[in-house]
């Protein structure tokens, strides 16, 4: 289990955290929600070991992940973070090779990863020559090589791997995070859709100002209530527009 | 525009402070002198009795010619005789005076070595009512004579300074006399300092060369012109007999001497390392005669050159009798 | 091919890149032993260094002449070529790696402007106290207090950036501007109260140059040209994994704050013996590295011992022709690296924009 407790963090005048606690757990996805700033992203980088909390402990296996140390700790988990800038030309196979521990060299691996996103053809373009989409699916390959390199089933942070994805490849990181928590991982990811959400999580954890407002299976928390307090919206869950077409992800497949 | 403004102001400024002396002051001696400088100019000396000399030789000569009263500061480069920085208010160095420096001191000439500079100050000095006289250089026997007699003439002191020049002449021919008895010139590298690593040495066209030429040695430099640095292994090549070094030190453990460049040429196997006093050799003044023909004997050791006569001006207590 | 070999078409470029670099070092070197002022044929050249290294030359009559400008002059000279070529693209691609930017160098850090302000401290102020002194320091104050200034300088801009254990790399550049103005200053203070040879010795020395080169200054600088060249080589995975970013560097299991004071430290010692030894010689640190990534790649496990060679063949060929173009008068070195670099990194620039935009 990768577990988050009780933790505080502050930046300076203000709070972004405050008394949360996660927990991440072999086999489930747990999705996070919640609105602009409501501490998200914070939490899934205090979760990553990016950020020091100010108060409370991040856990890996019952283990700190302050004693772990950088090295013995991405031998745990694997993170994408939200943006990625790349600095210099490296090719898209590059990129992805460098999820791969030190030292090793799995031509193999980075192409079934590589294959996993969609970008099976791609390895010898310059990264900075792909579509934003397309980036961020290079970054998912990996997260994936790191992960695929943990000793046992590791855990996957995801924040907001879908920003810039198009609906199928939307549908594709679903798929993907229901694989690694079928494989025996356990993942988290940060979402703003709730659909996507409904579709990926065993467990929806929501955040509002810095704390836990609800957590629960997604029929528990995505109720009309809840989302009407957490967004500031009056909400309707499953209804339908009066006129006009509609599309919800949970109707598609991928091709 | 703002800096036109100012430079007048400065201009404004500058010409009451030169003005105000005169009020008080009277001519020392005789009629003006009219001279055309080294930098073309026309000018007239109206009132000698309190000059600014910027640059060493400049300084030598007027002691030697006895008129250290009449000066009023002097520049840096006036090390020779010692007591000039001593008793005088030192202007700067010759190369980076201020107008301000120069005429605060309430000066009726400036006498400057050509060269003096930056350009933009001597503009300012040449425009303002102190009379500004650029003395030209000479790097031979009649260039050092002929500057002596043009600082007299500036000074109204054509007398004294045909006696001083009359007596450096012979001292030169001389000197001239000495160079007969070399059969066989010797070649010798004048090192300037070690600074960026590679030696420093001097070329055609410096005063390096021109000492040399006067002491009758080659100079194996002569196809780099000015100081530049030198490909150490080139130096080898050269085989110098002799290394002239400018500064102090000079013992066979000098650093220069341990450089594999060196190491290997005559002259460093035979300790022929030869340090120089700058002011003394480079200056080109009443003195070099005597400079010369100390390097001479450093070199030439075989030929037993004998001493030039003493001169009153070539003692370091040197004031005129 | 590719699925048995395992490499791409890049990688295998990449391993002919390294060497080609390993080959051009090779051929500077012995250029630069064989061709001098003194006429040493190329055959006694190799036959002095191999008896240097205890072999038996048969044959040749050499002299006593030949042998120590090849052993004494050439070969220390050569050998600081390449350590100083070695070290400044070397510190000059960690230092890209670590900014995350093609145009960071050495001087980012405080190298070349703490160097700079000692050497002319020196110069100006201990030098004419140091014609009286003792060989060692006459002839190693200079280097040893560029050094130092180097070396200071960076701890400083270091301490400076570093709040809490973590340093901030942008807190880093505007310190480095911030504290090389304050050395321009200070470099400026002492030239306005130089004497002309000494303007003019801090002038040639700022120009770089390999002619001080002896086996007494070769030995003091290796030792802290080897730590940035024995360092470099395990930060090159940290180095890929920089280039996105601290953060993402960090979540792959790279230690972050440690891989920037390890970078720091061995540039800071690296380029400043190179400096110290050589003046400060512009250039090789940008376009070095630069031109290997676009010929086999921006991955830090070939570049940076591609750097190390190219950047000493780089340095040996404009030192060869410093030394014989305007010979027996030395061009100052720095003005070669940039009179040759400047224009190609230009080119450079051009051709790719032509790539980029038609």
């Amino acid at each position: 289990m990768y577990e988050a407790k009780e933790i505080d963090y502050a930046v300076p005048g203000r709070l972004l955290l405050e008394g949360a606690d996660l927990s991440v757990r072999p086999g489930r996805v747990t999705a996070l929600i919640g609105p602009n700033g409501a501490g998200k992203s914070t939490l899934l980088k205090v979760l990553a070991g990016e950020l020091r909390p100010r108060r409370g402990r991040v856990l890996v296996d019952g283990r700190d992940i302050t004693a772990l140390g950088p090295a013995r700790l991405a031998q745990r988990r694997a993170v994408l973070p939200q943006d990625v800038q790349v600095a210099f030309p490296f090719t898209v196979a590059e990129v992805a090779a460098i999820g791969l521990p030190p030292g090793e060299r799995a031509p193999s691996r980075i192409a079934e990863a590589l294959e996993r996103v969609d970008l099976a053809g791609f390895r010898d373009r310059p990264y900075a020559a792909l579509s934003g989409g397309e980036q961020q699916r290079v970054q998912i390959a990996r997260a994936l090589t790191q992960l695929a390199s943990c000793a046992g089933p590791g855990y996957l942070l995801l924040d907001e791997p879908t920003s810039s994805l198009d609906l199928s490849h939307q549908l594709m990181v679903v798929d993907l995070a229901r694989q690694v928590a079928r494989e025996g991982g356990g993942v988290a990811a940060v979402l703003h859709d709730l659909n996507l959400a409904a579709m990926i999580a065993d467990e929806i954890v929501a955040l509002k100002n810095g704390q836990i407002a609800a957590r629960g299976t997604p029929a528990e928390v995505l109720t009309d209530a809840i989302v009407a307090d957490l967004y500031a919206v009056t909400a309707r869950i499953g209804s339908a527009p009066p006129s006009g077409p509609f599309l919800l992800p949970q109707a598609m497949t991928r091709a | 525009m703002a800096n036109a403004i100012y430079n007048s102001l400065k201009l404004v400024f500058l010409l009451c402070v030169t003005i105000l002396p005169h009020e008080y002051l009277g001519a020392a001696e005789g009629a003006p002198v009219e001279m055309v400088d080294s930098a073309g100019r026309h000018v007239a000396a109206r009132d000698t009795s309190r000059v600014v000399a910027i640059g060493g030789s400049i300084t030598e000569i007027l002691y030697a010619l006895g008129l250290e009263d009449r000066i009023v500061a002097v520049d840096t480069t006036s090390v020779f005789p010692p007591q000039a920085l001593k008793d005088k208010p030192d202007v700067g160095y010759m190369r980076a005076l201020s107008a301000e420096g120069v005429l605060a001191l309430g000066p009726t000439l400036v006498l400057a070595m050509e060269g003096a500079g930056p350009p933009d100050t001597v503009k300012v000095l040449q425009q303002a009512s102190v009379p500004f006289i650029s003395v030209p250089e000479g790097h031979d026997a009649e260039g050092v004579v002929a500057k002596i007699r043009f600082v007299a003439h500036a000074m109204g002191a054509d007398e004294k300074g045909n006696a001083l020049a009359d007596a450096v002449a012979e001292d030169f021919s001389a000197l001239a006399a000495m160079r007969q008895r070399i059969s066989e010139p010797r070649g010798a590298v004048f090192v300037m300092s070690m600074g960026g690593g590679s030696p420093m040495v001097g070329g055609q066209g410096t005063g390096a060369d021109a000492a040399f030429k006067l002491a009758g040695v080659t100079n194996v430099m002569s196809a780099i012109t000015g100081y530049k640095p030198a490909v150490g292994e080139a130096v080898l090549a050269l085989e110098p007999y002799a290394i002239v070094k400018m500064g102090r030190g000079g013992g066979a453990d000098d650093a220069l001497l341990q450089l594999p460049a060196f190491a290997l040429t005559p002259a460093a196997r035979h300790k022929r390392l030869i340090p120089v006093d700058g002011a003394y050799l480079l200056g080109f003044g009443p003195r070099t005669p005597q400079a010369a023909r100390d390097l001479a004997a450093a070199i030439y050791p075989d030929l037993d050159l004998p001493k030039l006569p003493e001169r009153p001006w070539t003692k370091a207590q040197g004031a005129a009798p | 091919m590719e699925a048995r070999t395992g490499r791409t078409a890049r990688e295998r470029r990449a391993r002919l890149g390294l060497l080609a670099c390993a080959a051009l070092a090779l051929v500077a070197t012995l250029a630069s032993l064989a061709v001098g002022p003194v006429t040493i044929p190329v055959e006694h050249v190799l036959a002095i260094l191999w008896r240097a290294v205890g072999g038996s030359a048969a044959g040749a009559e050499i002299g006593l002449r030949e042998t120590v400008v090849v052993l004494d002059i050439r070969l220390p000279r050569t050998l600081l070529g390449l350590m100083v070529g070695a070290a400044t693209a070397t510190a000059g691609a960690v230092m890209q790696g670590i900014f995350r930017n093609p145009l960071a160098d050495p001087g980012l850090i405080g190298v070349s402007s703490g160097a700079a302000l000692a050497a002319v401290l020196w110069i100006v102020l201990a030098a004419p106290l140091a014609a009286a002194l003792p060989l060692a320091l006459g002839s190693f104050g200079l280097p040893a207090s560029a050094f130092a200034g180097a070396l200071m300088v960076t701890m400083v801009l270091h301490v400076v950036a570093t709040r809490d254990g973590r340093t901030s790399v942008a807190t880093l550049l505007f310190a480095g501007i911030a504290f090389g103005a304050m050395a321009g200053a200070g470099t400026g203070i002492m030239l306005f109260v130089a004497s002309d040879q000494q303007l003019r010795d801090f002038t040639f020395w700022t120009f770089g140059s390999l002619g001080g080169a002896t086996w007494a200054k070769l030995t003091a600088a290796a030792p802290f040209v080897l730590v940035l060249l024995a360092l470099a080589p395990p930060l090159a995975r940290a180095l890929d994994a920089l280039a996105l970013g601290e953060a993402a560097a960090f979540h792959v299991g790279i230690d972050v704050e440690r891989v920037k004071r390890l970078a720091i430290a061995g540039v800071a010692a690296g380029a400043g013996a190179a400096v110290a030894a050589a003046g400060v010689i512009g250039f090789v640190g940008l376009v070095v590295p630069h031109l290997l990534r676009l010929l086999i790649g921006p991955g830090h496990r070939l570049l940076l011992p591609a750097s190390a060679l190219a950047g000493g063949a780089l340095l040996l060929g404009a030192d060869l022709v410093a030394r014989t173009i305007a010979a027996p008068a030395e061009l100052p070195l720095g003005i070669v690296t940039a009179a040759i670099g400047a224009p190609f990194f230009l080119w450079l620039l051009l051709r790719r924009r032509a790539e980029l935009f038609g």
